[in-house]
């Protein structure tokens, strides 16, 4: 009787456990980066930091009123971006191209600093994952 | 008691299971590459890697633990891709193998709940470039670790921050003085084909989680490590610290997949997050009334 409870149970996890698996990190974008100040960035790709624990690059933006300015953005580590098949190359063949970042503000207030969440190079229209805050 | 025995058994049941139900197909290692990770329509590029035969044994017949392991259960990056599988993501389903809280003394619960969210990443090992020490090692560590295991000894060599930690086989018993650490001093057992790691004096800068869970100098860790099938290793981490919890805390079973064996260089050395966090908690204070 136990042994047919143990099993019964043992089934119904094994089926649950196929169930989604919530994604967790050891640290979070959100306390330094407001994901309710968000904004998309066009301009051209300017420049690569590329050193651990996370990438920085910078970005000529053009604002609405024509005038550029030049923003950095932080990134995943560069562990996470490798293993997303966003390396190093990615970013450095694309110096001088124009892209797109949607990207969230610091929340210290920080000018021309905020975190990029998603990223396309308009030389190859891949949208690609660039930090935690994916709004 | 028996209760929990049966929710054990029942749970070790449920993995092997699963384990075994995994279709071959649903992606074999390397399944995933940069062109699959990029395109978001894509659904379920990168999927559960399947148990993959018996794992593998020394000579003597004990479990061998060595191979290149991720948090996850698909064998590979999984973070900033599209078209992942929600059953690879984590380390283990808290629907399924559900994991209390720590039972944490009324102070301690006081003192943490008294930290503001800046103040609360400002606290984390991940923001200050500390080592995360164990367990937290095996609880908050989004990187891979790479394990070389003899019959004498577990070496397990730590993506994050390039931290390494030796574990002895041979038996020796727990320093009687033990050093701080922040991997502690360990002694190490088999109970059949899960290796029982007992580990004491460790550096108080480390936390258990990442919510602010701090620990006492007397804090003991227990991990266990089993290796159900080559693809898959299992930690389970037990955490005994009278100073600070009400009770000991057990974690779920924790999966890690086996990888490709690429371990990437992590020196911090570029740490913004300490200065701009610093920065917005003393506006907070300035702003505070």
């Amino acid at each position: 009787m136990a042994g047919a409870r143990v099993l019964s149970i043992a089934v119904s996890i094994a089926v649950l456990i196929g169930l989604a698996i919530p994604a967790w990190s050891h640290h979070s974008f959100a306390a330094e980066f407001d994901a309710e100040n968000c904004r998309d960035f066009t301009g051209s790709f300017t420049a690569l930091d590329w050193q651990s624990p996370h990438a920085f690059f910078n970005v000529d933006v053009v604002e609405e009123d024509g005038t550029v300015s030049d923003w950095t953005f932080q990134t995943y580590a560069l562990i996470t971006l490798r293993r997303a098949g966003n390396g190093r190359e990615v970013f450095m063949q694309n110096i001088g191209n124009e892209v797109w970042v949607r990207g969230c503000l610091a929340r210290n207030g920080r000018e021309r600093y905020a975190a990029a969440g998603r990223l396309r190079f308009a030389s190859d229209g891949i949208l690609r994952q660039m930090g935690q805050i994916q709004n | 008691m028996k209760r929990y025995a049966d929710l054990m058994c029942a749970t070790a049941l449920g993995l092997v299971l699963w384990l075994g139900a995994v279709p071959e197909q649903a992606a074999a290692q390397g399944a995933g590459s940069s062109d699959a990770a990029t395109e978001p329509e894509q659904e379920y590029v990168i999927g559960v890697l399947p148990p993959g035969g018996p794992p593998p044994r020394h000579p003597d017949g004990t479990v061998d633990f060595s191979g290149h392991w991720l948090p996850n259960g698909a064998g590979q990056g999984v973070s900033g891709r599209f078209g992942v599988d929600p059953a690879a993501l984590g380390t283990f389903d808290p629907e399924v193998t559900p994991e209390e809280p720590p039972a944490l003394q009324e102070w301690a619960r006081e003192r943490i709940a008294a930290m503001t969210p800046t103040e609360l990443e400002l606290s984390k090992s991940s923001v200050n470039c500390m080592p995360r020490g164990v367990p937290a090692i095996w609880l908050q560590n989004p990187y891979s670790t790479l394990m070389v295991h003899t019959p004498n000894l577990l070496a397990q060599l730590y993506e994050v921050l390039n931290n390494w930690r030796v574990v002895h086989l041979d038996g020796r018993p727990l320093p009687e003085y033990p050093e701080p650490l922040f991997h502690g001093n360990s002694t190490a057992r088999w109970e059949g084909n899960t290796l029982v790691v007992e580990s004491i004096g460790f550096d108080e800068r480390t936390y258990i989680l990442p919510n602010g869970w701090f620990h006492s100098d007397e804090l003991r860790v227990i991990e266990r490590y089993s290796r159900p099938s080559m693809n898959y290793l299992v930690v389970q981490i037990t955490v005994d610290d009278p100073n600070v919890l009400e009770k000991q805390w057990i974690s779920a079973p924790r999966r890690w997949t086996l990888g490709d064996g690429n371990v990437y260089e992590f020196y911090c050395t570029n740490n913004r997050e300490l200065e701009e966090l610093e920065e917005l908690r003393r506006q907070e204070l300035e702003a505070a009334p």
